[in-house]
Parts: C-alpha cells; structure tokens; sequence
C-alpha cells in the first residue's frame, strides 16, 4: 500500500452467498481499504474438522496462494488480513 | 532418530521384496534365493516419525514391511509437500544406492516395520544377478512415471479427478503386492495427508471426497477405502494403468 505504510489498512466485510460446490455457502468479501482481496467462507459441514471457523477460500493478489488454518472468529480473521498486508 | 529393535529376525520380510518385485517382472528361483539371503535388520517404528531425513548420507536401504510411508520436502513456515506415499513391499529410498546424498525426507505415516538392507549386500546382490539390478531399475523406472503422472494431476487435473487419481492408483498398488482386492483397501492417510500430497487444502479435500460419497464412488470409513464404482473412478479421473507396468492388471 504505498504511501499509507502508517495508515492502518481498513477491512471491511460484506456478508455474500458463495457457491463452493458444497453446503459451506456463507461467505464474507473481505476488502482492504476498498479493495477486494478475499473472500471468507464459514465451515459449515459437520465433516469438516474444525466446523463452524472461517476459512480462507480466495486470497488476491498478496493473499494469493497463501493457505492459513481456518479462522475462529471473523474477529481473527480481520487481524491476520491486516497483518499479512502489511509486512 | 530412537529405533525399537524387533527381538526376532522376520523370515518373511524378503517374501515382501519377492512379492513387489515379481509384481512389476518375472525372477528366476536365482534371484529368489539371492534375496532371501539378504540381511534384513527388522525395525519396528512408530508413527510420523523420520526414518531418513533430507542431506543424510543412509549405508543402507529401507524396504517397507507393514504400515505406510511417504517422502515429503518441508518449506518454511512449515510448509510440507508429500512426494508420494509407499506401501508394504517398496523400497522408497532404493535411489541412496547410487546418490548418497538424500534430496528429501522419508517418514511414517502408520505405524511401521522396517527391514534395513546394507548397501553393501544389495551391492553384492545386484553384482551376482545383474538381472536383478535392471529389476530394481525398472522400479526406479516405474516410480518415474508415478511422479509424471502426478505432475500431471498437480499441473492440469481437477481436484476431484487428481483425488480420483490417486485412489485408483494405490488400490492397484495394494492389489499388487496382495494387500487389497475386493475393490477395498486400507488408507490409513489423514485428510491433511492427502491434502499436503495434493497441493489442496484439508477443507477442500473434505469437500471432494464428501461429493465422491454423494455420488457413490466411494465409501471411506475407519481407514478402509472401499471403491463402489471402479469403471466409474476410472472413467472421471481418465486413469490408465500402463504407467505401474503391473504384470497382472485386471482390478478385482
């Protein structure tokens, strides 16, 4: 982010339906000072192991490719975007 | 590395070596012999433990015995690849006969018995019979090709047909050394396993072998794969067998 390197990134939410070719639809578009950047599904499979966190099913850009465990909280969530955009 | 010694020689531990090798080519009763005359020393390991590790100079090579292992290459921030995943009658690090120096690691997945064969007496081994070396080189040969086909999969393969993939492929792996039929076998392998084999996420592993049961492919259940569908398998994941060069290949 050039020239905001001490601004604090601003994170915003938008709640979103997301198609992930299974029943884990509730979705979160994560955008870093207006921009998109992920998008955050919550586990909602009773398979999954660790049902009811939020887990990153697109990074962009420097989130691309990047795979952390899922999330507990969106609280988490936020805290580890603004983190990994920032370095 | 704390290896616990099994109080008694395994005299069927060259019987597996026998079995693997003449799943991939036909041995004299020579050669047989020359095999059950090497010495094996018998390890019993347990499981998610390194048994060779990446930069280490190994004297001697690992046949697998029982339980499962894979190879696999750590990157930083705890990053792991698995190269591939070995069963009952493999040899997995038979390559630190001629390259000494180990490019990667070689773990346990199971629990695991292991029998060490010095380099020295496969050395002598392969000297007595050089036909037995071109066995073992078409084992190298072979797991080339299981490397080509799963750079395909990584590379162009969806992840349902790459998970597809793999499932055929150890099933016949396991038909082959008598460890499976019946369209079942173990998998004792993780969701995060296959996902770390695979290049996927575990949730995305999940989701995939949740719509493979939706679809009735398969069953997995208490670390047994049982495939419903074989044609089927077969069919989405476009699986051609040639490649393991198994001398008997109908799956049954």
């Amino acid at each position: 982010m050039g020239g905001q390197d001490n601004v604090e990134t601003l994170v915003v939410l938008q709640p979103i339906a997301v198609d992930t070719a299974s029943l884990d639809r509730t979705g979160m578009l994560v955008l870093a000072n207006g921009k998109l950047v992920a998008i955050l599904v919550r586990l909602e499979v009773p398979e999954h192991a660790r049902c009811g966190a939020w887990f990153l099913e697109v990074g962009l850009g420097r989130l691309a490719g990047v795979r952390p465990p899922a999330f507990d909280t969106l609280e988490d969530a936020t805290r580890w975007v603004r983190q990994h955009l920032k370095g | 590395m704390n290896f616990v010694p099994s109080p008694v020689p395994d005299p069927q531990a060259p019987g597996m070596l026998i079995r693997k090798l003449e799943s991939i080519a036909p041995l004299s009763a020579g050669e047989r012999q020359g095999i059950e005359g090497l010495p094996m020393r018998i390890h019993n390991l347990n499981a998610r433990q390194d048994i060779v590790r990446d930069g280490d100079q190994p004297t001697h090579c690992c046949l697998i015995l029982d339980g499962w292992a894979c190879r696999y290459k750590l990157l930083s921030e705890g990053k792991r690849q698995i190269l591939s995943f070995h069963i009952p009658g493999d040899i997995p690090d038979l390559q630190s006969l001629q390259i000494h120096r180990l490019d990667h690691n070689l773990a346990t997945v199971t629990k695991v018995r292991v029998a060490f064969i010095p380099h020295e007496s496969l050395g002598e081994l392969t000297a007595k019979h050089p036909s037995l070396a071109a066995v073992f080189w078409r084992d190298t040969l072979i797991d080339a090709g299981i490397f080509r086909e799963r750079l395909v999969s990584m590379g162009r393969r969806s992840a349902f047909e790459h998970i597809a993939h793999m499932f055929c492929e150890l099933y016949l792996k396991m038909q082959a050394v008598g460890l499976a039929g019946n369209f079942r076998c173990s998998l004792p392998i993780t969701q995060a396993d296959m996902a770390d084999a695979l290049g996927l996420t575990p949730v995305h592993v999940n989701r995939v072998l949740k719509e493979m049961r939706d679809q009735t492919l398969i069953t997995l259940r208490s670390s047994t794969l049982v495939i419903e569908a074989w044609d089927e398998l077969l069919r989405v994941a476009e699986f051609d067998a040639t490649y393991l060069q198994l001398r008997k290949r109908a799956a049954g």
